[in-house]
């Protein structure tokens, strides 16, 4: 009876495991088919990050120098075949790399321009028919990156692939606007993305994208110290904006530099940046800023510390002419003025630096504190490669310049967008009408009438009563006449420059007219009224000038003529207005440094039959 | 744990995994997750929501954390020792916890909070056995009474965390940020929860406990002490050290459990934190006693220097000086057919494992150089002072 029970007992128990383990079962076995069944927000998150790397995937590009031992990886920006890349993959390249594509296929390329100092290299791929279409990834924005954002890394990682597919890589924005130190002068990232998606050496040049497939990034370095040059979770990527503003210049085949102002900054008590030098040589100087003042923005940027300054200073091409807001305590300190100027900015490679020497190779950097640029396989730096292939062709080496070929290609393009004069080149002008002088204490306009002869050699004009004449290239012409009329700045000099660019072209400028990528532009001298402009620099003398155009729009909008270093230039302001001809303007307003000199309205322009006589 | 959680938990992982453009939390699609929603129903109204896919990215979160985070500043700058690390705000007053390193061995620690502002702070506790210091901010009290700091609160339960849970890290790695700069934040999956000290060949670990080893790469120069939080950016760890599997030659990242320093921090915070007792160092109760101190061992092949000579001890008696350098010794063959045999001794190391089988009463015939000249000195080994011979093994 006992023992019975006991089997009894066993077999309730029995049973009762079993049921449990059955329910057990059931009831997992459900939860594993409800987990199977997945939420479709992630199938449809997982079938948009595949389309997205579908998407990107043709326009990474795998940089190889000739002989294929050593590379990086790049992206095409456009349909032409412009690619970027980092500066340190197409240095030991030399100027023809090859370039793989997704598709399988090896292209030939060409070096562009060059940004030693950002890392930065535009490159081209030569299509291998006429019409061909290259694949490319457009250009987002990156000041709208943050961090904790997703983003994608393509590239060719080791030289991996053999078919040229680019290596995808996932992660997280680590943090935005960081700077990293330059290896000697260049290589500075100035402004850069820190992303912990995994970057190694072969990344290096490779894009890097938000979730839409956009390019925020070019992938460049990243922090290695014990563990060796491979991935540390610590990676940078030149921001696109950065690359945007020198597009331009790169895509124009120059050798670019970085901007300065002249002026450092200091954190001071309060965690703002104070001016504490300045040199007096430069443009910030002249637009009245000071040792002490505080910095506010630049370029509408809120500025907190120096190293903010530092870092958003770094973004800018030599020359540019950003907006900077700055605040000084009235000498009585009862009031904190807050001014805004626009300043152009300087080079940041010394000047004593000749152009025409290229940079060497930095030196390889320490570890940690100057991480090393991806390299994947160290190639002996080797100086003078020769052009090689297809990209021979479009090659043509010149002092200054990443690829001259490309700056006599954007000059032209530029040239032709502009309004022909259709006058011949030996026939002099005379350009009559009534211009607006702003008086220097009341500020208010008097009217004068104006006649101004333009015979190519000297200029003469009679405003008023009074009359001016300057010969700009005889020797020994003295600056003081070169800056004719008084308070213009050089006007009658500017306005020889002008006939100059519109009936002589490149020809008038006999130590060169280059393109000069894309610069700002402030038609009424404030920031509000900024707009895009294509430039292009010219010599001819002692005289640079620089020609602001807006070739989509077949306009001139403006001209800077500076007849002596270091110093203001006459700026000619150009209204859209279509004067007596097509080329010539209804209006042309005159600045100097601070000042509105006047407003020329030109109502009559044609050939001087009367040869030059007043 | 109750089946429901179980599923409901690997679901979780399964989502997280799956999601990886985003992550957030399961909804019910089919009968088997109803009735597991319907049990934990109650459990899932109460949850937070997590960071939705579509709704762009951590960004919110990172936000939320990055004032919590301090950089911490002191000594170091020497070679592989940062002078920098990173650590965590646990109160409105300033308290700051971190993990212990030789950065925080100094009297002028700074923190640098994330609003730019510099403050100089000090020591509270430390406890090197957990690896983990507790700092506080000169004059918080004062300082910030009107503006109370954003912080972790360690008094709330800490979630428990799995395997295959997303978590982000926080931390001044490279020192990339300096003032008010926000932290780098990098996300990582918990690839592991195991005892970090009981995996063989790990260097410098104090920390005997249980770690998160992290799947990504965390644990930079200045890393430890920052925080590794959940999707909900609770602090569930600090990051740890740089450390390196000496067997794989692979470097680790793991965080040590917030929860395994709670203790610490309120016996900490009420100002009675006694050191853990430490483990008494084994002494080695083979070999005989020369007196004999060699210098510490700091490289693969330190030369074996004399650093000190005991007194009293058999190497005064033989003459043996600080400064002597230890060229060869001749001592019994170790087959004991008692014949002597010579060795050049190599390093510190080398001098260990020729002279620790020697037994009371031998002989050693020691060559040492002192200046220019080499000298041949005699040691008679004896017992060790105060040796008591082991129990023996049962």
């Amino acid at each position: 009876m006992e023992i019975r029970g006991m089997n009894q007992r066993q077999e309730r128990v029995r049973v009762l495991v079993s049921f449990w383990l059955a329910s057990l079962w059931l009831v997992s076995g459900l939860g594993l088919l409800g987990a199977l069944a997945l939420d479709p927000i992630v199938l449809q998150d997982e079938a948009q990050r595949i389309a997205v790397i579908e998407k990107l995937t043709p326009s990474v590009v795998a940089v190889f120098d000739r002989i294929g031992r050593g590379g990086g990886s790049g992206v095409l920006i456009d349909e032409q075949g412009y690619a970027l890349t980092n500066f340190h993959v197409v240095q030991p390249t030399g100027p023809t790399p090859r370039c793989g594509l997704a598709d399988g296929q090896l292209y030939d390329a060409v070096v562009v321009g060059l940004d030693p100092v950002g890392d930065v290299a535009v490159i081209k791929l030569i299509p291998p028919k006429p019409e061909f279409r290259f694949p490319y990834a457009p250009l987002g924005d990156s000041d709208t990156v943050r961090a904790g954002d997703w983003s994608v890394a393509a590239g060719n990682p080791f030289l991996l692939a053999t078919d040229f597919r680019p290596t995808i890589t996932f992660g997280l924005v680590s943090g935005i606007h960081r700077y990293q130190y330059p290896a000697g002068t260049y290589l500075e990232y100035t402004d850069c993305i820190q992303i912990d998606t995994s970057i190694n050496p072969g990344n290096s040049g490779g894009p890097l994208f938000n979730v839409r497939g956009e390019v925020i990034g070019i992938n460049g370095r990243g922090s290695f110290e014990k563990r060796g040059r491979v991935n540390s979770g610590v990676g940078y990527a030149i921001s696109i904006n950065q690359i945007k503003n020198f597009l331009g210049h790169l895509r124009g085949g120059l050798l670019v530099d970085h901007a300065t102002m002249g002026a450092a900054a200091r954190t001071g008590e309060d965690g703002r940046a104070y001016v504490f030098d300045i040199l007096e040589r430069s443009d910030a100087y002249r637009r009245g800023l000071r040792i002490g003042d505080m910095i506010v923005s630049v370029n509408d940027r809120p500025i907190g510390n120096a190293n903010q300054f530092k870092n958003v200073l770094g973004i800018f091409p030599k020359g540019w002419r950003i907006p900077i807001v700055y605040e000084r305590v009235d000498k009585d300190e009862s009031r904190v003025v807050r001014k805004e100027i626009l300043v152009r900015l300087m080079g940041l490679i010394p000047r004593e630096i000749p152009e025409e020497r290229k940079p060497e190779k930095p030196e390889e950097p320490k570890p940690g504190e100057k991480p090393v640029p991806g390299k994947p396989i160290p190639l002996k730096p080797q100086r003078l490669i020769k052009p090689e292939g297809e990209g021979a062709k479009y090659y043509v080496p010149r002092p200054g310049f990443g690829n001259y070929y490309f700056n006599e290609l954007e000059r032209k393009r530029v040239l032709q967008a502009l309004p022909q004069a259709n006058l011949p080149t030996d026939v002099p002008w005379l350009l009559q009408g009534e211009v607006d002088v702003y008086d220097e204490t009341t500020g208010k306009p008097v009217r004068h009438p104006f006649t101004l002869r333009l015979n190519g050699k000297t200029v003469r004009m009679r405003l008023g009563s009074l009359d001016y004449e300057t010969e700009p290239l005889r020797v020994g012409e003295a600056i003081a006449n070169l800056r004719q009329p008084p308070g213009s700045g050089g006007l009658l000099v500017a306005m020889h420059y002008w006939r100059v660019l519109l009936v002589e072209q490149e020809k008038g400028f006999e130590q060169g007219l280059f393109y000069g990528g894309y610069e700002p532009f402030y038609p009424d001298g404030t920031s509000k009224s900024r707009t895009m402009t294509e430039v292009l620099n010219g010599t001819s003398g002692p005289f640079s000038v620089k020609i602001f155009t807006q070739p989509s729009q077949k306009r001139l909008c403006g001209l800077e003529c500076y007849p002596e270093e270091d110093a203001d230039p006459c700026e000619l302001i150009f209204s859209p207005e279509p004067g007596p001809r097509p080329a010539i303007p209804a209006k042309v307003e005159v600045r100097f440094g601070d000042r509105h000199w006047g407003t020329l309205h030109i109502q009559k322009c044609e050939p001087d039959t009367t040869q030059g006589k007043p | 744990m109750p089946v429901q959680e179980m599923v409901l938990a690997r679901w979780h992982r399964l989502y997280g995994y799956c999601g990886a453009a985003g992550v957030h939390l399961p909804r019910a699609r089919s009968l088997g997750s109803v009735l597991a929603a319907w049990c934990c129903g109650a459990a899932l109204l109460l949850a937070q929501p997590l960071p939705h896919p579509h709704t762009g990215s951590f960004t919110q979160l990172v936000r939320e954390v990055q004032p919590k985070v301090v950089k911490i500043y002191g000594a170091g700058g020497y070679v592989g020792i940062t002078d920098y690390c990173s650590g965590v705000l646990i109160s409105a007053d300033g308290l700051i916890l971190t993990v212990y390193s030789p950065t925080l061995d100094t009297e002028n620690l700074r923190v640098h909070l994330y609003d730019g502002t510099r403050h100089d702070c000090e020591l509270v506790a430390a406890e090197p056995l957990l690896d983990v210091a507790l700092l506080r901010i000169r004059d918080g009290e004062k300082k910030f009474r009107d503006l109370p700091l954003h912080h972790f609160d360690l008094d709330r339960p800490t979630p428990k965390v799995q395997v295959g849970d997303w978590v982000l890290a926080f931390s001044n790695c490279f020192q990339i940020a300096t003032r008010e700069e926000p932290l780098s934040v990098q996300r990582s999956v918990i690839a592991a929860i195991t005892p970090l000290a009981a995996r063989r060949g790990v260097h410098e670990l104090p920390y005997q406990g249980t770690v998160y080893i992290l799947d990504g790469i965390t644990n930079n120069p200045g890393s430890h002490g920052g925080a590794v939080v959940s999707r909900r950016g609770e602090l569930i760890g600090l990051i740890g050290k740089e450390v390196r599997n000496t067997l794989t030659e692979t470097w680790v990242n793991y965080a040590i459990p917030i929860e395994a320093l709670k203790e610490f921090v309120a016996k900490a915070r009420s100002g009675n934190y006694k050191p853990l007792e430490r483990k008494k160092p084994i002494v080695e109760d083979r070999g005989g006693f020369t007196g004999i101190v060699l210098v510490p061992t700091i490289l693969d092949r330190t030369p074996p220097y004399i650093d000190e000579v005991l007194p009293g001890s058999p190497a005064e008696k033989a003459g043996l000086r600080p400064d002597d350098l230890i060229v060869m010794v001749r001592l019994p063959a170790r087959d004991g057919s008692g014949t002597y045999e010579e060795h050049v001794v190599q390093s510190v190391a080398h001098w260990r494992e020729l002279t620790l089988p020697v037994e009371p009463g031998s002989k050693l015939q020691v060559i040492v150089r002192r200046q220019q000249q080499l000298l041949r000195m005699d040691v008679e080994v004896e017992r060790r002072p105060g040796f008591r011979p082991a129990k023996p093994e049962p």
